[in-house]
Order: structure tokens, then sequence, then C-alpha cells
């Protein structure tokens, strides 16, 4: 093996090194945590807040 | 975690994409509000005997297949009905209804997080207590930041095996376990519960493997709740958990070490019950969501004095 060849080979690993050790450094850091916006109108239909003291029928 | 297209919502229905913009459909917008007593959280540790100002939104990250609020947790917005009440307007009615508590539950509060976070916020400046009635199916960072303003979380533990979340719920059980982790460590309050689904989690093995998993990760103070399943939404082919299996349950969540174990969605004489895991003492009797005598004094068992975990004023 010439020098030349060694030197792309030792380039060559090295690189496959750095872009393997970042691919994982971006796979191991948290997810980036975005707050919803809210929006102005309810897209279903109001009710009024009445009927609100009993106990719900729901589970939970 | 589900990728949200432009102009398409999300698994749970109530977050869209606009623009590039991540938004929230349900964000002042509750389905339900209702005050319900603590004890049909189910709670058992936690303020006793009070009510607590309960809500939820449409929509769940979650499609489990026996849900029984299937129809506003698996709803459209679009579909639905709401009343308009900003966190302002929820805390002001807490205040007035006498509840010490706001609930925030019934879908799951991850989904209106946003909704939970500033209202829950909101009500600690006034001295309203936060509890969450969720399956914790959530990331990190997010619960780490709302379990600031949480006082007690009650959460399912549905299954021990990511097969079981897969098939029954659509989800997967590592960041459940991690959340449930997570809160014991945050100090907030927590309560387990588990439904017991016939022929899906009701082997005494799997019930054995979660009560261990609770106990090595949650510690043995930290009740446990086992629910009777009934046949649901699209889990109709299988019929309610019997009394016997409940009951065994218990025994093998006793036997493990826990100290605080209960069944719920039936009725029992003792599986109701609080006692003091030292002396044994009957310390909070209870029937259906009805506390009908207390006699725990400053947290502690009146017998033995052994301190008995929860929240009791």
């Amino acid at each position: 093996m010439t020098r030349r060849k060694f030197i792309q080979k030792v380039i060559e690993a090295l690189s496959a090194v750095i872009i393997g050790t970042c691919w994982l450094a971006k796979k191991a850091s948290p997810r980036r945590f975005v707050r919803a916006l809210r929006v102005k109108k309810y897209p279903g239909s109001l009710k009024p807040l009445d009927n609100i003291e009993k106990q719900s029928k729901w589970s939970g | 975690m589900c990728l949200i297209a432009p102009g398409q919502s999300g698994d749970c229905r109530v977050r869209i994409n606009i623009d590039g913009v991540l938004r929230t459909v349900v964000y002042g917008f509750p389905c339900s509000i209702n005050p319900d007593p603590v004890e049909k959280k189910p709670f058992f540790h936690f303020l006793p005997g009070t009510k607590t100002l309960s809500l939820a939104t449409v929509g769940c990250n979650l499609h489990c297949k026996n849900c029984q609020n299937w129809e506003i947790s698996q709803a459209n917005p679009e579909d639905s009905q709401a009343y308009f009440c900003p966190p302002e307007k929820l805390v002001e009615m807490a205040k007035n209804s006498a509840c010490p508590s706001l609930a925030y539950t019934y879908t799951d509060p991850v989904v209106y997080y946003e909704y939970t976070y500033d209202t829950a916020k909101l009500a600690r400046q006034s001295n309203i207590r936060n509890i969450l009635i969720t399956a914790a199916y959530i990331n990190q960072q997010p619960w780490k930041q709302l379990l600031k303003y949480t006082d007690a979380a009650r959460i399912d533990l549905k299954g021990m095996t990511d097969d079981f979340y897969i098939q029954v719920t659509s989800g997967t059980l590592k960041p459940v376990l991690d959340a449930l982790i997570l809160t014991k460590a945050s100090g907030v309050h927590l309560e387990v519960i588990n439904l017991v689904i016939p022929t899906l989690n009701d082997k005494p093995e799997q019930l054995r493997r979660l009560c261990r998993w609770v106990k090595e990760n949650l510690g043995s103070e930290t009740p446990l709740h086992f629910s009777r399943f009934f046949p649901q939404y699209k889990m109709r082919n299988l019929p309610p958990t019997s009394a016997e299996t409940l009951d065994m349950a218990r025994e093998i969540a006793m036997s493990e070490g826990l100290n605080y174990v209960y069944i719920g969605n039936i009725s029992s004489n003792v599986g109701q019950n609080t006692y003091c895991p030292s002396c044994k003492r009957l310390l909070i009797e209870r029937s259906g969501y009805t506390v009908l005598q207390n006699i725990i004094k400053d947290g502690c068992c009146p017998d033995c004095s052994k301190q008995i975990y929860g929240v009791w004023k």
C-alpha cells in the first residue's frame, strides 16, 4: 500500500467514525419540546356553561 | 410521537399543523366539566371525601380497544360540542363550587397539555390542587414540566409487555414506565391503576410481574388499584372480570409486599378500604365513592402511629 492510499483509508475511516458519532448524538439528544398554539374558534359547536353541577357520566 | 403533515391533524385528532405551526384546537374548550368525588378517579389517598372539579376535552393519543370513554376520547372535534372555558374561568369555578382540586381526566390531559399546564399554573396560585388522571404516554421533557404544577397523578399501567400495549392501546410500554418513575422521583403523590382484562392480562404471573415492578420501582407504599373490565367499544367479545380474579390480583399484590391494594368497578367488602399496613386497623371505610369513616389522624394510624402514604389535608 502506498502512503497516499494509506492516508486516504485513514481519512475515510475517520470520516465514518465522525458521521456515526454525529448520528448517534442526534438520536440520543432529547427531542425538541414544541408548545402548540391555541386556535380562536372551536371547530365543533359550543354549548352554554350550565348543567355542570352533576357528577359526570364518564369514567375516571 | 407522530409526524403531522401540513393541513393534517395528529393521531389524537386535536393537534394540527397549520402552515408549519403546531396548533391545539381544544385549548379552552372542554367537552365535560363536572364535580366528582375524588374516589371516582380513583384516588384513595388524596384528600378523601372531597369533590374535584373534573374536566376533559375530546381526543386521546391512545386508542384503547376497551376505552370506556371512547365517545369523547376518539371523537373528532368537528363533531363534538364543547364549553368555552378559559383557565381563569375554570379556577374560579373550582373556588365557587368548593372543590379543593381540579382533575384533568376522562380522556387524557397529555393531549390537552397546554390547557392543562396553564390552568394548573393558575390554580396553584389560588391554592387549588391539580390532579392528573392519565395513561402517561408522554415524553419525559414535557412530563417533567407538567409535574411542577401537579399535586397528584393517577397513572394507568395497562400491562407489562410491549405486545399488550401495541395490540390493545396502540401505544408502547416504555414511555409509561419512564413517566411512572419520573413521577415518583418528583415527589408528586402517585396512585397506579391496572384494568384487569380476562385472557389478556389476568394471569397470575402477569399480575405478579406488574406488582413486582411497582414495588421495585415505585415502592411498597404506592397505592395500586385493580379495576374491573366491562365489555366496551371494540372489545365486546370478552366477559367482565370476575370478582375472584380481582381478589386474586389483590392477594398477589399484597403477597408481593404492596401495602395499599384496592379493587374497583365492583362492590367489595375489604378491597375498597384502607388498612394500616402495620397493625391492620381499618383506617378508611368506603362504600362506592362514599367515605363512611376516616380515622387517620395527622396522616398517621391512631393506634400504632404509622405514617400512612398520602395527602390528607
